[in-house]
């Protein structure tokens, strides 16, 4: 679903990811670990045409996204994706949020669109809030309509930028369970996070980014059981003995 | 509900009581040195208020006017091209935009309007009258080179209220935007804008007040609004005080309501508040 | 691909010199076209930079006059700036409204009128002699001229002073008070200091409207940098175009640099960075 072949990406001077190889299968979700500066998000930016590559290939659902000749955003509605900061837009209704992609982007019209969102909005629990302004919901609940946001464009791939960590510790685990279910109906994610319970239960494989690279990448069990790279080993006592 | 009404009521009170008080405490202040005053100026108001007087001040306040207005949309027309000019990715563009305005904004406009008037315009060898072309009609030649520099010199203010405006819209909101798949000028229209807008429109009523004050510089180049309407019937009638008092009055007349607006307009417009 | 790993000495170097010479072709493009469209709308008009520019001393000397009159208006209209703020911020509700009609009134008034005000109308009824000071004779127009721009600058400074202490946040000014500190102590120690940082960058943009609100002093007959340029001005030296350009170059070297201070101590005193953060969680 997702190749990302010896991708190289300089900001200005600063090389920050310096040959990333990387293949998700259709379905699979695969967590990305590691210390903070180390390029986890701007490689999923990357990966949603946000930021440029100066060098490689990444190629979604056989999309060559850096190609001069691909349409960005043809190839945005096919990949989602949820930010720390959440950024909904301030100055729409809930409703408004989840349906401006549909209506303006994909053309349905608002009727359907409407659907769609009242749809999403159970589904992610808080149907009487279609018309609050995103300044009047708690951090966890901005969250989840940013999720239905991008869900409602029906997208092939999610990718997560740290969703949780702007959350107060009671909200996080609304947002989690809400992404394991999206797991469990074989979503394909890429999840940037710090919790390694949910990278433990919901991820078929675990990556460990250092200093712009892969530096290992296995399956969740042996991720933690037996790590072979020793920066993988140290960060993950440090963030087990937490 | 009664309860509430209650409340307000004596809220009510309480702010025209202080609103009282204060007109009370202005008009004694006022009161107390125009009597210090009038101790070694005879005041003549019944002379000032003469109609004919006045006749003459409300002409000079429709020029005011129309000169304010026509330079307010002439700047802002201007004002936004340099503004987008500032934010295009080519860097010439850029640049000449950052010394458009910085040149602008530097010099005083009593400066600006003299240059225009007297050194621009004698390179064009104006005369008392300029042809529009298209439209067939003739303008004042002052009041075209009037409008042209407040607008020209406006718009280096007005392209960074914009300019502000459009970038005070987080970069994250055309990245959410974008992700979901809009194109540049849709999340423009759908997300920057709407937002910046809000932004926008209290600092530009400022720019308005601004403009209406500039305006009274255009007296050097003898068009006849409300500043230059003054000094004239001092002039003739030699009641310093009285006229400028009361070409201070038109003044504030036009600019106190303006800045009342745009403070609620702050208020009301900012962002993300359910109405 | 070759890269350097860090930003060097010499790189900085070569990238100022880039900005400047970008910003050198920009403004000659603009000019090259201001030009063309002089030579294409422009009469047969003849330049006379040489003649005008033997003129210079005349300009020098108004400038100094200019000068003057904008450090004598930046000092009262400083003074009586804090005034104003401190009534603005008094805990009886009449002193502030007093103080706020007297800076609205002032701020919605063109500068003009409020110098033809204090000179035509105050100035008839208050009699100023003229006075000599270091040699150098002071004439009543002058002084009204700065008193005018002093308070009329102080209704802009009374404000910039106000929001700099209100933007210290509640919570300092209780925690100064819990450790027993009387007000202008709390102000002294605490308030100020940190006011300083929000009021700097503003108050050097008064200070340029204050040099440019000088150019009106003319009006009444100050002897300053405009009114030097307007006596040359005279249908025997018919080179207006350039003493007017001249005029505004005096200007711009006198305010440009105080403009770039303005920025340099925006971005230094981080009240951009800081600002856009409040924004971020907001
Ligand atoms: N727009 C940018 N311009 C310049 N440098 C950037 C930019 N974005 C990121 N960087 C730099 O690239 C490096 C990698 O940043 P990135 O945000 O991808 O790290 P991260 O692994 O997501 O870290 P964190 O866990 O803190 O979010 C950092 O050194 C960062 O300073
Ligand atoms: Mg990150």
């Amino acid at each position: 679903m997702i190749a990302v072949q010896d991708v190289h990406k300089w900001f200005g001077l600063l090389h920050v990811l310096k040959g990333i190889d990387l293949e998700i299968a259709q379905g699979e979700v695969l967590v990305l670990i590691g210390a903070s500066g180390s390029g986890k998000s701007t490689l999923l930016r990357c990966i949603n045409g946000l930021e440029k590559i100066q060098h490689g290939k990444i190629v979604v659902d056989e999309m060559d996204i850096h190609k001069s000749r691909t349409n960005l955003n043809k190839v945005r509605q096919e990949i989602g994706i949820v930010f720390q900061s959440f950024n909904l837009f301030p100055h729409m209704t809930v409703m408004k949020n989840i349906t401006i992609g549909p209506t303006k982007v994909k053309r349905i019209s608002p009727q359907e669109s409407k659907e769609i969102a009242v749809q999403l909005l159970k589904r992610i629990g808080i149907p009487e809030k279609a018309d609050f302004y995103p300044d009047q919901l708690s951090g966890g609940q901005q969250q989840r309509v940013a999720i239905a946001r991008a869900l409602a464009m029906k997208p092939k791939v999610m990718l997560f930028d740290e969703p949780t960590s702007a959350l107060d510790p009671e909200m996080i685990s609304e947002v989690l369970d809400l992404m394991r279910e999206l797991a469990s109906e074989k979503m394909t994610m890429v999840v940037v996070t710090h919790e390694m319970g949910f990278a433990r239960e919901a991820a078929n494989r675990i990556a460990f980014m250092a200093d712009g690279q892969i530096a290992e990448i296995a399956p969740a069990e042996e991720f933690f059981k037996n790590p072979k790279d020793e920066r993988t080993r140290r960060f993950i006592e440090k963030v087990l003995a937490v | 509900m009664a309860e509430m009404r209650v409340l307000g009521s004596s809220r009510l009170m309480k702010l025209a009581l202080r609103a009282l008080i204060l007109v009370v405490l202005l008009a004694l202040i006022i009161f107390g040195l125009y009597y210090l005053l009038s101790q070694s100026y005879p005041f003549r108001w019944n002379l000032a208020f003469n109609p004919k007087n006045l006749d003459a001040f409300n002409e000079g306040l429709l020029v005011t006017l129309q000169v304010s207005g026509l330079a307010m949309i002439g700047g802002a027309l201007l004002g936004l091209l340099v503004a987008l000019a500032r934010l295009s990715p080519f860097a010439i563009l850029r640049d000449m935009g950052m010394l458009y305005v910085q040149m602008l904004r530097n010099i005083p406009f009593l400066v600006f309007i003299l240059f225009m008037y007297f050194g621009v315009s004698k390179v064009f060898s104006a005369g008392p009258t300029v042809p529009v072309p298209l439209l067939d009609i003739e303008i004042d030649s002052r009041i075209f080179w009037g409008v042209i520099a407040l607008s020209l010199f406006e718009a280096s203010f007005i392209s960074e209220i914009f300019r502000a405006g459009i970038q005070a819209v987080h970069k994250t909101q055309i990245e959410a935007a974008r992700s979901l798949g809009m194109s540049y000028v849709q999340s423009m229209q759908h997300v920057v804008l709407p937002q910046a807008f809000r932004m926008i429109i209290p600092p530009l009523t400022g720019e308005l007040i601004a403009l209406v004050k500039e305006s009274a510089l255009l007296m050097v180049i003898s068009l006849e609004e409300l500043t230059l309407t003054a000094r004239q019937l001092v002039q003739q009638t030699p009641l310093n005080f009285e006229f400028y008092a009361i070409l201070a009055a038109y003044y504030l007349a036009i600019t106190l309501p303006l800045s009342f607006v745009s403070h609620l307009l702050e208020r009301k417009l900012a962002i993300g508040k359910a109405r | 691909m070759i890269r350097f790993e860090k930003r060097s000495k010499s790189y900085l170097f070569a990238h100022y010199l880039w900005i400047v010479f970008r910003v050198l072709v920009a403004g000659a493009v603009l000019f090259g076209a201001i030009y063309l469209v002089f030579l294409g709308l422009g009469s047969n008009y003849t330049f006379h930079w040489e003649e005008a520019i033997q003129f210079l001393p005349f300009f020098n000397q108004g400038l100094l006059v200019t000068l003057q009159i904008a450090i004598l208006g930046a000092i009262l209209a400083v003074f009586l700036g804090i005034a104003v703020a401190l009534l603005r911020l008094s805990p009886w509700g009449v002193v502030r409204d007093l103080a706020g009609a007297y800076v609205h009134t002032f701020r919605n008034l063109p500068f003009l009128v409020v110098l033809l005000l204090f000179f035509f109308g105050l100035g008839k009824a208050i009699k100023i002699l003229p006075f000599e000071f270091l040699g150098q004779t002071y004439r009543p127009q002058f002084i009204w001229g700065v008193l005018a721009l002093g308070v009329y600058e102080s209704s802009y400074l009374g404000e910039t002073f106000r929001a700099g202490i209100e933007s210290v946040h509640k919570a300092q000014v209780e925690a100064a008070r819990s450790l027993g500190m009387k007000y202008f102590q709390v102000l002294r120690y605490v308030v100020l200091p940190q006011a300083f940082r929000v009021i700097l960058p503003p108050l050097t943009g008064t200070l340029i409207a204050l040099i440019k609100e000088s150019s009106l002093l003319y009006l009444i007959s100050v002897q300053e940098l405009t009114e030097a340029a307007r006596q040359l001005a005279i249908p025997s030296r018919p080179y207006f175009f350039e003493f007017y350009t001249i005029l505004a170059c005096y200007y711009l070297a006198m305010v440009v640099p105080l403009s770039l201070l303005s920025n340099w101590l925006e971005s230094r005193l981080g009240i951009s960075r800081a600002s856009k953060k409040v924004k971020d969680h907001g």
